[in-house]
């Protein structure tokens, strides 16, 4: 480990940061959560999978986490390969190895420990697994696979390998939604009973078009071909094929859903979707989607109405209401678009606020009544709250952070791939519930390894 | 009489104007590339929850706006991913560019706020927000095209007051 003391405090304080929140997030923890301290040597040796959009995010994320070194780079497009070599050249100094194939990578690399995997969704299963049969450490983007049962192949490789496998829900890490979860919702129990959820994410037309690319830097078919592309325009926008992505159910969705069955504690028991190509005519996949879940917990029954629309902003953002009988908690990745409310009727949050629990937003001017409203029929103007702090780094850099101190032996995975599937399998239903207009009851079979 | 005090020293005005318009060149240019290595750091103050510091890794909002060599960045991250799909331009000119741009601007303004070389470094800095006009327009920012064009009026305004410039290290160019 690194001899500098202010180096050592931070890791020791990320270490009980997270090692003590985590074990009481995973849910019925299974047997593969942490490495068993393998490696001791100071740094994690990582090889990068994917260098594109994604993969430099989280590039730029891991820049920030002492003690990674970067081996090596793995890319099939030269550009996003060059790009990605000559960024870690820049943060540490010499240039990795780039491989355009990953079987070369991993023949020819030794002393690896983990993969950061951030190519496109049907690879997800097929890169995943490989590494994890060649013995490394796996960090793998969400969706786990285009296909539910290559998100299947991933848990049992995982099980069966023994290491480790983090699924990027990076929101399992975040210190804001780990603490409205823990302290909110379960702790002083602000909701009340939850009886509903609402999440969306808007996103407008003009940030939903094709991704376009410079001729010149075409790769060549061949190449395209047999990494499974029929052409370039295909390659740079795979998001909207049906062979080789879910479409943005999966793509914006997925984080989103993830959070409803991890604050509730359970699985849904059946959806029902619609979705189509109401603006993207000759898209496969729908540019509107929207699901609802049903759940049954022991508070009672719960619904859960998801949407996301490639087709608008309408005013923008993205978050996940859980509206509940004494208060709703509208969180977001984005501090901005989080809101917490109280509702009239619930007892006072005056001691939560002298606490530190919440902070009481600013009253916003009452209403005049408009002539011709019967007042009895709306409910109270609820009184706004926020979060009592930020998240002050990069959101992915938590979620990476974790899987980095469990590759160390001194966390637990916040999103292992098992709970990871057990958290994604609905979602694999959307589309078919959508493509169907009939509902889904879930049978175990479904939501199962 | 006020004309005859005016008369005693008639180029003073165009030397205060050229001194002015050095400085207000110099001043651009400088902290235009300074602020090539400006970054910003979250706050990383732990928030207080119950009478203790939260164990969730809470802080408290806002951020420090700093300045360090790693900050560097010459063309911004958003304008650079426009330029990379220009046919137009040469992907390792762009890189060249990238990494010239700020200390071009720092040096060419310490050069015009101290006098060295003044009209060669007016003509230097004239082309260098030529270039990134050229750059501008095939990215059609039109704004940012108008606003350099006010820039070059403002060198070649210094470049006319020339003869007027005063308090100059190195006249010579």
């Amino acid at each position: 480990m690194n001899s500098d003391p202010s180096s050592i405090n931070r890791r020791d304080f990320l270490a009980k940061t997270v090692a003590g929140v985590s074990a009481g997030i995973v849910l019925g923890a299974p047997s593969i959560l942490r490495a068993n301290g393998e490696g001791g040597s100071d740094q994690i040796r990582v090889a990068l999978v994917g260098m594109g959009k994604q993969g430099r995010v989280l590039f730029e994320a891991m820049s920030n986490i002492p003690g990674i070194h970067f081996q090596a780079v793995c890319d099939i497009w030269d550009y996003n390969l060059k790009g990605g070599m000559a960024k870690v050249r820049a943060l540490q100094g010499h240039t990795p190895k780039g491989y355009i194939d990953i079987d070369e990578m991993l023949a020819t690399e030794k002393g690896l420990d983990a993969v950061i995997v951030s190519t496109p969704d049907f690879w997800h299963s097929p890169h995943t697994v490989k590494c994890l049969e060649a013995g490394l450490h796996v960090y793998c983007e969400k969706m786990m696979s285009n296909t539910i049962d290559g998100a299947r192949a991933m848990v049992r490789a995982m099980e069966k390998s023994g290491k480790l496998c983090q699924i990027g829900h990076q929101r399992r890490s975040n210190p804001r939604y780990r603490y409205v979860l823990e302290e909110l919702i379960k702790g002083q129990k602000i909701c009340g009973q939850i009886v509903n959820i609402n999440a969306q994410w808007n996103r407008a037309v003009s940030s939903s078009q094709d991704i376009a690319y410079n001729p010149k830097l075409t790769i060549k078919q061949d190449i395209l071909t047999k990494y499974g592309y029929q052409s370039m325009q295909q390659f740079m926008n795979w998001r909207t094929y049906r062979s080789l992505s879910g479409g943005p159910i999966s793509d914006l969705g997925a984080h989103q859903i993830d959070i409803f069955g991890w604050f509730l504690g359970a699985a849904p028991k059946s959806v029902y979707a619609s979705g189509g190509n109401d603006f993207f005519k000759n898209r496969e996949h729908f540019d509107n989607v929207m699901a609802i879940f049903e759940y049954d917990t022991p508070q009672g029954g719960v619904r859960a109405f998801y949407q996301v629309l490639t087709t608008t902003s309408a005013g923008g953002g993205y978050y996940e209401s859980f509206m509940g009988t004494e208060g709703n908690i509208r969180i977001s990745e984005q501090s901005a678009y989080t809101s917490i409310y109280r509702e009239d009727s619930a007892p006072s949050w005056d001691s939560l606020v002298e606490r530190g629990y919440l902070k009481r937003k600013p009253a916003p001017p009452k209403p005049e009544p408009a002539p011709g409203v019967i007042a009895s029929y709306a409910s109270a103007a609820a009184e706004g709250f926020e979060l009592p702090g930020e998240l002050s780094k990069q959101p992915h850099q938590c979620h990476l952070e974790n899987f980095f101190l469990a590759v160390r032996g001194k966390a637990k995975l916040t999103c292992d791939a098992r709970h990871a599937f057990e958290s994604e399998a609905p979602i694999y239903w959307v589309n078919p519930s959508a493509l169907s207009k009939l509902p889904i009851q879930f049978t175990p079979e479904q939501l199962s390894v | 009489m006020s004309n005859e005090s005016c008369c005693a020293n008639p180029k003073l005005g165009l030397v205060y104007g050229s001194l002015l318009l050095r400085l207000w060149l110099a001043v651009r240019a400088i902290q235009t590339g300074l602020e090539k290595f400006s970054g910003t750091k979250a706050a990383d103050q732990v928030v207080n929850i119950n009478g203790k510091a939260n164990e969730y890794g809470l802080t408290a909002a806002g951020s420090i706006k700093n300045y360090a060599l790693t900050n560097y960045h010459g063309v911004p991250e958003a304008l650079m991913k426009k330029f990379e799909e220009e046919p137009l331009m040469l992907k390792s000119a762009l890189a060249l560019y990238d990494k010239m741009l700020g200390p071009a601007l720092l040096l060419l303004g310490v050069t015009i706020l101290l006098g060295i070389a003044s009209r060669t470094s007016l003509f230097l800095l004239g082309l260098l927000y030529i270039s990134l006009t050229w750059g501008l327009i095939l990215i059609k920012q039109d704004e940012g095209v108008s606003w350099l064009g006010v820039h070059i009026i403002l060198v070649v305004m210094a470049l006319m007051l020339s003869e007027n410039n005063r308090f100059a290290l190195l006249k010579k160019w």
